[in-house]
């Protein structure tokens, strides 16, 4: 799959973020899958993310948000324009 | 959208400025991305970029380049792409180290630490109330609290500790966090405020003695986190779900501010605040221009909008009374500006008197500025200058970089002290004495200077000094000034004899000696005691033991009237002969030819080859020194007293 299917909002500050270039921000990638997105960079990347889309995530769910799809989609979840 | 527009293209542009290397410009692109966007991605674009050119910010901007270890107990990685963009636009570039969640305490102990390891240049520790004072909470539920003063005092004896044991390890410099005054207790707003031992209450009392250690660690600040929360408004400064689920003691709506607020109250340890403030007049320091209103017609005073101009000058008098200097920069007839001053003397926060120097002319502001800085011997770095006009403001910024410009808002006066206070170059840890009486300092050393330009001779010059040399002896000077002058002049001093005041008390007292010291004030300021003279008549020869000045009053004729006025005592004692003594050191060559310059004869069978001794000598009945006519004598009649009880000696 290609960074073509992450809105590019998004993909952007995950970009950002993980000081990786757009084109690398895929739905697959996540914690682990790139030694850039370690815990600390995770807990920026769902900072910025609620700062950006203006929602909060429930802090227990936000572990479980590892992969950009993930994120995605607890972000269609919470009524988010992408 | 055409914010998001711009964004990009900025961001297009820093990169491109970073990977040609060019510094000042990313760092400037930067502002303006950071003026535009507050989007934590941007933020950490910038972040990253700088680090990528972390050297190059040194080399180019000289940034500031810190050895930086975060000592805390909460979380802190989120903010630190914030810190190192705040730290760059400020010009430090911080080489960052975390310790750990729990290791605080050992850190700061233990010799063998990763923060000692780290070698750090600054240190900042950052805990949270729970573990500087965790039973407060507790302690302070029922607001009666008899147990909360001790708590208080054990914490800070516990962080006085860390710090202390610290210190005694490393020279770093230390950036110790205050607490934030919870917002929600279960006391509510009410309680926090009546009752005594609430935890409001406790925490506003924790916070002031913890500044109060900080004041007794040498290069520590105490960074006030309350004041900086409530500013920015404390509802918003805590997000409970983030600090409950990941110890974070921010919201990320906070984080920027946060940032910022560090650096500043960082900077202060490694740099020196401005020293001069240069104000224009019109529509700065009062509304309207005084050409066109005449000094009736200008807005300054108690009634709107001239109350924020005195606003303005009460905010220059309160910074001027801690040893920032105020200069006026101004196009303008200074005729006019002295009526002006005079006439609305009532009105106005500040006299003429509180300015270190006036530029009142139609020259470009720039070489005023110039001028200026050289007249105070000052760098241009130690300048801001305040200006409602935006041609001026964009002239100094290009042709003077160093000084810091702020463009007065003529539209929304009011404004301007907000902008002001907004710029750190002011801050300042600490104040001495020496930065209080920096004014009057400054002002005689301007005016000086400025009379030296203007004069059309060295004689015309100093005669318009109005200088006032008052001798007195040397055991009134006090006696201690005597010993202190002694022992600290080096350039202007004959022989460099570093008695003791036993040794000065002997020339006081013995039979034809002389223990002389000299005041010396001019129309600008008292020097205060400047001069000392040791000599010793027997028979008919006086021998100068030694003769110094201060180097700040050197070439005002003042060493000839401190001869003069030796060779007057020594008359009066019986000499017909006085005898000079120059001891050469590495030092003191600027006083080599004293002797000679007053008409002494080198005496070549007097020297003495033991020592590095010359001898010179002068016939007191033909040559007596005379003192400069530009100077005032005062003081000499003590000294015919105890030429006289030489005499009848």
């Amino acid at each position: 799959m290609s960074s073509q299917q992450v809105p590019s909002s998004l993909r952007d500050i995950l970009a950002d973020v993980l000081e990786i270039s757009p084109e690398e921000v895929t739905p697959e990638l996540g914690v682990g899958t790139i030694d850039n997105w370690d815990s600390f960079r995770h807990l920026q990347a769902i900072l910025a993310v609620e700062g950006e889309y203006s929602v909060q995530f429930d802090p227990s769910r936000i572990p479980e948000l590892t992969t950009v799809s993930l994120i995605q989609a607890e972000l269609i979840a919470k009524g988010a324009t992408l | 959208m055409q914010n998001d527009i711009e964004r990009q293209d900025l961001r297009r542009r820093i990169k491109e400025a970073a990977s040609a290397q060019d510094a000042r410009t990313a760092v400037n692109l930067a502002r303006r991305l950071l003026a535009v966007s507050s989007k934590p991605a941007d933020i950490m674009f910038c972040a990253s970029t700088f680090t990528g050119i972390a050297d190059t910010l040194t080399s180019q901007l000289g940034a500031k380049r810190l050895k930086t270890y975060i000592v805390r107990s909460v979380t802190i990685e989120p903010i630190l792409p914030f810190l190192t963009t705040e730290a760059v636009l400020s010009n430090y570039v911080l080489d960052m180290s975390v310790g750990g969640y729990g290791s605080y305490a050992d850190e700061l102990l233990n010799p063998q630490s990763a923060l000692a390891k780290f070698k750090p240049d600054l240190v900042f520790i950052l805990l949270d109330l729970e573990d500087i004072a965790g039973r407060l909470p507790a302690l302070c539920a029922d607001g009666i609290g008899d147990a909360v003063e001790a708590e208080i005092g054990e914490s800070v004896a516990r962080v006085e500790q860390l710090l202390r044991s610290f210190r005694s390890g490393s020279s770093a410099r230390i950036l110790f966090q205050g607490c934030v005054v919870p917002d929600q207790t279960s006391l509510g707003d009410v309680g926090e405020a009546n009752l005594p031992h609430s935890l409001t209450n406790a925490v506003y009392q924790l916070n002031q003695r913890l500044a109060a250690v900080c004041r007794t660690i040498s290069d520590c600040v105490f960074f006030d986190l309350d004041h900086l929360a409530a500013r920015h408004g404390r509802a918003n400064w805590r997000d409970a779900r983030m600090f409950l689920a990941s110890r974070l003691p921010l919201s990320s709506a906070s984080f920027g501010i946060y940032a910022g607020g560090l650096v500043r109250s960082f900077s202060p340890l490694f740099r020196a605040p401005r020293k001069v403030l240069c104000t224009d007049l019109d529509n700065t320091l009062w509304g309207g221009v005084l050409g066109e209103e005449g000094p009736e017609g200008i807005a300054t005073g108690s009634v709107f909008p001239g109350n924020c101009y005195l606003e303005y000058q009460r905010y220059l008098k309160q910074l001027s009374s801690r040893g920032i200097l105020l200069a006026i920069v101004s196009k303008n007839n200074d005729a006019d500006v002295r009526e002006a001053f005079q006439i609305r003397a009532a009105d106005l926060g500040l006299t003429l008197d509180d300015f270190v120097a006036r530029k009142i002319s139609w020259n470009e502001k720039a070489a005023s500025i110039r001028e200026l800085a050289e007249e105070l011997s000052l760098g241009l770095d130690s300048f801001v200058f305040v200006d409602d006009n935006p041609v001026e403001c964009e002239a100094i910024r290009q042709q003077l970089p160093e000084v810091a410009v702020v463009a007065a808002p003529v539209e929304e006066p009011w404004k301007l002290i907000e902008l002001l206070s907004a710029q750190p170059f002011f801050d300042a840890a600490v104040v001495t004495d020496d930065d209080a009486n920096r004014l009057n300092e400054y002002k005689a050393q301007a005016q000086r200077a400025a009379l030296a330009t203007s004069a059309g001779n060295r004689d015309e010059f100093l005669a318009s000094l109005e200088i006032v040399c008052t001798f007195l002896s040397a055991l009134d000077a006090p006696l201690t000034r005597s010993v202190q002058l002694l022992a600290k002049t080096n350039q202007f001093n004959l022989t460099t004899r570093r008695h003791s005041a036993a040794e000065v008390e002997a020339f006081d007292s013995s039979p034809g000696g002389q223990a002389v010291a000299v005041r010396v004030r001019d129309r600008f300021g008292d020097a205060g005691v400047v001069g000392l003279a040791l000599a010793r008549t027997e028979g008919n020869t006086c021998s100068i033991d030694s003769l110094l000045l201060s180097c700040r009053v050197i070439g005002r004729g003042i060493e000839t009237a401190l001869l003069a006025h030796l060779g007057e005592n020594a008359v009066r004692a019986g000499a017909t002969r006085l005898v000079g003594e120059f001891i050469p050191t590495k030092k003191n060559a600027p006083c080599a030819d004293f002797y000679v310059d007053h008409g002494f004869v080198k005496d070549a069978t007097s020297t003495d080859t033991s020592t590095d001794s010359i001898f010179y000598q002068l016939d007191l009945t033909t040559a007596a020194p005379e003192s400069p006519r530009w100077l005032t004598l005062e003081g000499n009649e003590s000294n015919e007293f105890s030429a006289g009880a030489v005499v009848a000696s």
